[in-house]
C-alpha cells in the first residue's frame, strides 16, 4: 500500500514537470527562432573568422558598407555610409561620407548610459584596432600591405606598452566629422568588400575601454538589435534597440527574389525578439523544426532521403506548411596537400591520387547527389568560374590513376609511405575519411587516418605538421581573389594557404590580376589561374555545396545567403498564419 | 594389496583448488554456457585475427543500407559493407583491448598491492596515497584526458583503460597480502631463510591468485563496455570496426531508419558482456575459500 502511494506520488510529479515543460508557444510574440549550428566564439568583430560568428555580431554591430538584400549576383551598398565612396582617378584613394546621427546603442560605458553619435573618428579609431598587433585580430589580413602608413604603424607600435592611436596614419583619416578618407597602397579593387565584412564594423572607444578583456562578451553596436544580457549560453536572446536609425526594407530587388518585396518601404528590423539556440547536434534541432518551435534550419544530412524527393519536400512537410529553399553555395571543400612535404611535389602522384577518388559516389553517400563536382577552386556564380569545365584528372579513372601512379614512380603504390590524412573528429568526418582511405586502397595507396578535436586539427594545421587533410572555404566576398589566396605563396599557414603551395609564377600572375579593376580582360587572367591551378592539381578539388534549407510557413522575406550577414533584420513573421499553422504540428 | 592402495588413494584424494573450481563450473548449468560462449568469442578473435574468417570485412557486398535479409544477414553500412563481418571483426577488437587492458591493469594492480600489503609503513602509505588520489579524479575524465594527450588508436584505449582501472585490484590485493603475510606457512617459509620477494611470489602470490582471476574476467567486461564508450565519443579505436564506432555510425543513421548497426553491435556486446558476468560470479563461488559450502 505504502509502495503504492510512494509510486502514485513519483508519477504525478513527473507528470507535473513534463506538463510544464511543455509550455504552449505565445504566437503573439513577435519573436524569431534560429539556430547556430557551433558555438558563438564572442562578440569582438575583429575576432570574427567565422560564419557563425559572424552572422551574431553582425546582429549588434555595422559597417561602412554592406551587401543589398535582394540583389543577385551581391551587390554592394552603403550601410553607415551615406553613398558609395568617392574613387580616385588612380584607384588609390576612396572618400567615404557616413550618414550624421547614427547613434551607439545606449550601455554604461558612455556617459549617463546614453549611446552617442557615430563619428569619422570612430572609424578611424577601429581599423587601428584592427591593426594593433596586440589585439591578435583574425582579420588583418584583409588590410594587411594595403592601407598607406598602416603595417608600419603596427610595427612600430608593437614594440611600445600601449598603441598610440592618435599618432596619424595617411592611409586612413578623418578628414573632418563625418568624412573617412583611405588611401591604398597599390590598386586593390577588393579593398571595398573588406569593409562589408565584421573585422572592419565601427566599435566605440568608450566600450572598449570600459570592458577591456571583456570587450568580447559586451557588445555595444549600432546595430538592429542588442544583446540585453550578456554571458548567455545554449540560448541567445536578442531585443530590437531602440536607438536604432531609420533604416527601411529595399524597394528594389532582382527579378529572381521580387517575389520578397511585400515588406518594401517598411521600417527595419521587423520582429522585435530574436532567439538563437545554439545546437551541435543536427538531431534535436531537426526536431525541433519539426514540432515547429525553429523557423528555419538546413536538412541534416541523415534526415534528407526522408524529406526530399526529387527536389521536392515530402508531403508531410508540406501540409505543415514548411517550404524548402535550395541556393548554391560560394564555397568549395578540398583534400589538401602539405607542399611542405617533398612527397606531394611529385605532380603525377596528385593526379593520380585525384583520378583515384570517385567524387560522384562521395556526393551521394555525403551530400545526397546535391552538390556539385568542383573542377577547380572558383566556384561557379563568380567571375573566373569556366563554365562546362571538366577537369582532365577528376575521377573516377581508375585505369588511368594505376597508370599515372607508375609513372609517378610508385607502380601499385609500391615504395609510396603510408599517407596520415588527418580530420577534426566528428562521426560524417570519420566516415568521409574511410572513403577516402578505400579510394585510394584501390590503386594501392595506403592511407592512415588520424582525427583530433577541432581547435587542436586547426592548431596543427597553423603549425604545418598535417600531411593530408579536408578543408572547406566559404566566401568572404564575391570576388575570385578569395578564392585564388587559398594558394598564394605569401598566405601559407597560419595564413589561409594551408596546403603551403608557392609557385612564383603563380604568385605573380595572382598579384597582377587582383590590382586589376573588374574587367573582362581581369576574367580573362581569374580563368586563366583558375585552369592553371585545376590541370597541376594543386588540391583535389571536391565539390561547391547547395543550401537545402527549410522555412516554416509562417517566416517571410528569407532566402539563404551567404554574404548577408545581417539578414535577420529583414526577416518578417506572420503571426497569424503561425498560430493557424501551429495546429497541424 | 598395493594395487588396492592405489585405487584408493586415487578415489579419496582431495581436490585442489583448481579442479575444484572447474567441476564447480562445469557442474553448474549457467555456468558452463557463460564458458562456452567465451571460448567462442576467444575462438571468433582468433580467427579473425588470423584472417581465416571476417578478412574481407572491407569489400563491398551491396548498395549502401541494405537492410538485413537472407542476402545480407544483419544488412550493409554506408559503403556497402557487411555488417555481419563487421560485428565479426568487431569481437578481435572487444577481446584484444579486453586481454590488453586485463593485464596492464593485473601487472600495475599486482605488484603495487603486493608490495604494500607486504612491506607496510611508509612504502604501505606512499601506494595508498598514490591510489587514492587516481580514483579520485572521475574515471572517464581521466581516460578522456589520456585519450586527448596520446592521440587516438587502439594502444591508446587500453593504456588508458590499463592505467586507469588497476585501483580496485590493487586495494584488495594489499588486505589479502596483509592478511597472509602473518600466516603459519608464511612464517614457516621465513624460517627457512626466505627473503621477502621469495616469500611473496612463491608463497603468498599462488594463494591468492584467485583474487586476481576472478578480476581479470570483471575487467574484461569492463574493457569492452569502456572501449563502446570511448569509441562513441569519437576517442577510440580507427580504421577497423569496433562496436563502438558501429554504435556511433548510428547516432545519425537512426534517423534514416538504419537500425542494424546498432542492433548487431549491441547483440553482440550482450551475450559477451553477460557471459563475463556470470563467469565472474561462477569463478568467484567456486575459487573464493571463504564462500566454500555456502
Amino acid at each position: 500500500m505504502k509502495m503504492r502511494n510512494i509510486l502514485l506520488t513519483v508519477m504525478s510529479t513527473t507528470l507535473l514537470i513534463f506538463a510544464s515543460c511543455t509550455k504552449k508557444q505565445d504566437t503573439n510574440e513577435r519573436v524569431l527562432n534560429l539556430v547556430s549550428i557551433t558555438e558563438i566564439k564572442g562578440y569582438d568583430p575583429i575576432m570574427a573568422n567565422d560564419l557563425y560568428s559572424g552572422r551574431e555580431i553582425s546582429k549588434i554591430y555595422e559597417g561602412l558598407l554592406n551587401y543589398h538584400w535582394l540583389k543577385v549576383p551581391y551587390e554592394l551598398q552603403p550601410n553607415l555610409a551615406e553613398a558609395m565612396p568617392e574613387a580616385s582617378k588612380d584607384g588609390l584613394t576612396y572618400t567615404f561620407k557616413i550618414r550624421p546621427g547614427i547613434k551607439f546603442q545606449d550601455d554604461i560605458a558612455f556617459p549617463e548610459g546614453k549611446g552617442r553619435e557615430v563619428l569619422a573618428s570612430d572609424f578611424v579609431y577601429s581599423i587601428k584596432r584592427l591593426a594593433d598587433s596586440k589585439n591578435q585580430a583574425e582579420g588583418w589580413w584583409v588590410l594587411d600591405g594595403k592601407l598607406k602608413g598602416l603595417n608600419e604603424w603596427r610595427d612600430k607600435n608593437a614594440k611600445l606598452p600601449a598603441a598610440n592611436y592618435d599618432e596619424e596614419v595617411e592611409g586612413v583619416k578623418a578628414t573632418d566629422k563625418y568624412t573617412i578618407q583611405f588611401k591604398l597602397k597599390k590598386v586593390f579593387p577588393q579593398f571595398l568588400y573588406g569593409l562589408a565584412m565584421p573585422y572592419t564594423y565601427v566599435v566605440a572607444k568608450e566600450a572598449v575601454d570600459k570592458y577591456g578583456k571583456e570587450f568580447i562578451n559586451h557588445p555595444v553596436g549600432t546595430g538592429p538589435y542588442v544583446l540585453p544580457k550578456f554571458d548567455q549560453g545554449k540560448r541567445i536572446i536578442y531585443t530590437k534597440n531602440p536607438t536604432f536609425r531609420e533604416k527601411f526594407y529595399p524597394s528594389d530587388s532582382s527579378p529572381e527574389l521580387k517575389h520578397l518585396l511585400a515588406d518594401a518601404g517598411k521600417r527595419l528590423p521587423l520582429v522585435d525578439k530574436i532567439i538563437v539556440n545554439v545546437m551541435i547536434e543536427s538531431q534535436p534541432a531537426w526536431l525541433k523544426l519539426n514540432k515547429g518551435e525553429i523557423d528555419t534550419y538546413s536538412i541534416p544530412k541523415d534526415n534528407f532521403a526522408t524529406a526530399v524527393k526529387d527536389n521536392k519536400l515530402s508531403p508531410e512537410l508540406i501540409n505543415k506548411g514548411l517550404a524548402l529553399s535550395i541556393t548554391p553555395m560560394l564555397d568549395l571543400t578540398y583534400t589538401a596537400f602539405n607542399y611542405d612535404n617533398k612527397l606531394f611535389q611529385n605532380t603525377k602522384l596528385r593526379k593520380a591520387m585525384y583520378m583515384a577518388f570517385d567524387e560522384a559516389k562521395s556526393n551521394e553517400l555525403f551530400y545526397n547527389n546535391t552538390a556539385f563536382p568542383a573542377q577547380s577552386v572558383i566556384p561557379p556564380g563568380i567571375a573566373g568560374n569556366i563554365k562546362g569545365y571538366i577537369n582532365p584528372f577528376k575521377g573516377p579513372n581508375l585505369e588511368g590513376a594505376k597508370k599515372m601512379l607508375a609513372e609517378a614512380g610508385y607502380p601499385d603504390g609500391k615504395g609510396l609511405p603510408e599517407i596520415t590524412y588527418d580530420i577534426a573528429d566528428s562521426t560524417t568526418s570519420r566516415q568521409m575519411a574511410e572513403f577516402f582511405q578505400k579510394q585510394m586502397e584501390q590503386i594501392g595507396i595506403k592511407i592512415k587516418v588520424q582525427a583530433s578535436p577541432w581547435p587542436e586539427f586547426l592548431a596543427k594545421q597553423k603549425k604545418r605538421s598535417l600531411q593530408m587533410f579536408g578543408a572547406a572555404w566559404g566566401a568572404d566576398y564575391p570576388d575570385a581573389e578569395n578564392f585564388l589566396q587559398l594558394l598564394y605563396g605569401p598566405n601559407a599557414s597560419p595564413g589561409a594557404n594551408s596546403s603551403n603551395y608557392n609557385n612564383p609564377q603563380f604568385n605573380k600572375d595572382f598579384e597582377a590580376a587582383v590590382a586589376m579593376q573588374d574587367s573582362p580582360e581581369r576574367t580573362a587572367r581569374y580563368e586563366k589561374l583558375n585552369k592553371f591551378l585545376a590541370e597541376d592539381v594543386v588540391v583535389m578539388f571536391n565539390n561547391h555545396r547547395q543550401s537545402y534549407s527549410l522555412t516554416q510557413g509562417w517566416l517571410r522575406n528569407y532566402h539563404y545567403s551567404d554574404l548577408n550577414l545581417d539578414y535577420v533584420q529583414y526577416l518578417n513573421l506572420d503571426t497569424a498564419k503561425k498560430a493557424e499553422l501551429l495546429k497541424k504540428f | 594389496m598395493a594395487a588396492t592402495a592405489v585405487t584408493n588413494t586415487v578415489t579419496n584424494q582431495s581436490k585442489s583448488l583448481w579442479r575444484h573450481a572447474w567441476s564447480t563450473i562445469i557442474g553448474n548449468r549457467l555456468s558452463c554456457i557463460a564458458l562456452i560462449i567465451v571460448v567462442f568469442y576467444f575462438t571468433l578473435a582468433l580467427l579473425t585475427f588470423m584472417g581465416v574468417i571476417a578478412g574481407d570485412w572491407g569489400k563491398e557486398i551491396g548498395p549502401s543500407y541494405s537492410p538485413p535479409s537472407a542476402e545480407y544477414i544483419f544488412g550493409t553500412d554506408i559503403f556497402g559493407r557487411s555488417v555481419f563481418l563487421k560485428m565479426i571483426k568487431g569481437a578481435e577488437t572487444a577481446i584484444a583491448i579486453g586481454l590488453a587492458t586485463s593485464a596492464i591493469t593485473i601487472v600495475i594492480g599486482t605488484i603495487l598491492g603486493m608490495i604494500a600489503g607486504y612491506f607496510g609503513g611508509i612504502i604501505d602509505e606512499l601506494i595508498v596515497w598514490f591510489y587514492t588520489t587516481i580514483s579520485a579524479i572521475p574515471g572517464i575524465m581521466l581516460l578522456v584526458a589520456i585519450a586527448f594527450i596520446m592521440g587516438k588508436g587502439t594502444s591508446t584505449v587500453f593504456i588508458s583503460l590499463g592505467i586507469t582501472s588497476w585501483v580496485g585490484l590493487c586495494r584488495i590485493l594489499r588486505g589479502e597480502v596483509m592478511r597472509h603475510k602473518d600466516r603459519e606457512y608464511s612464517q614457516a617459509a621465513s624460517a627457512l631463510g626466505a627473503g621477502s620477494f621469495r616469500k611473496l611470489f612463491k608463497h603468498i602470490l599462488p594463494n591468492i591468485t584467485h583474487v586476481i582471476i576472478i578480476n581479470f574476467s570483471l575487467t574484461f567486461e569492463m574493457a569492452i563496455k569502456s572501449e563502446v564508450i570511448l569509441s562513441y565519443l569519437g576517442l577510440g579505436v580507427q580504421g577497423r570496426p569496433s562496436w563502438g564506432t558501429m554504435i556511433d555510425d548510428s547516432k545519425l543513421e537512426l534517423s534514416r531508419g538504419v537500425w542494424w548497426q546498432l542492433a548487431a553491435a549491441t547483440f553482440a556486446m550482450f551475450f559477451i558482456v553477460l557471459a563475463f558476468n556470470v563467469l565472474g560470479d561462477a569463478l568467484r563461488d567456486a575459487l573464493d575459500p571463504k564462500l566454500k559450502g555456502k
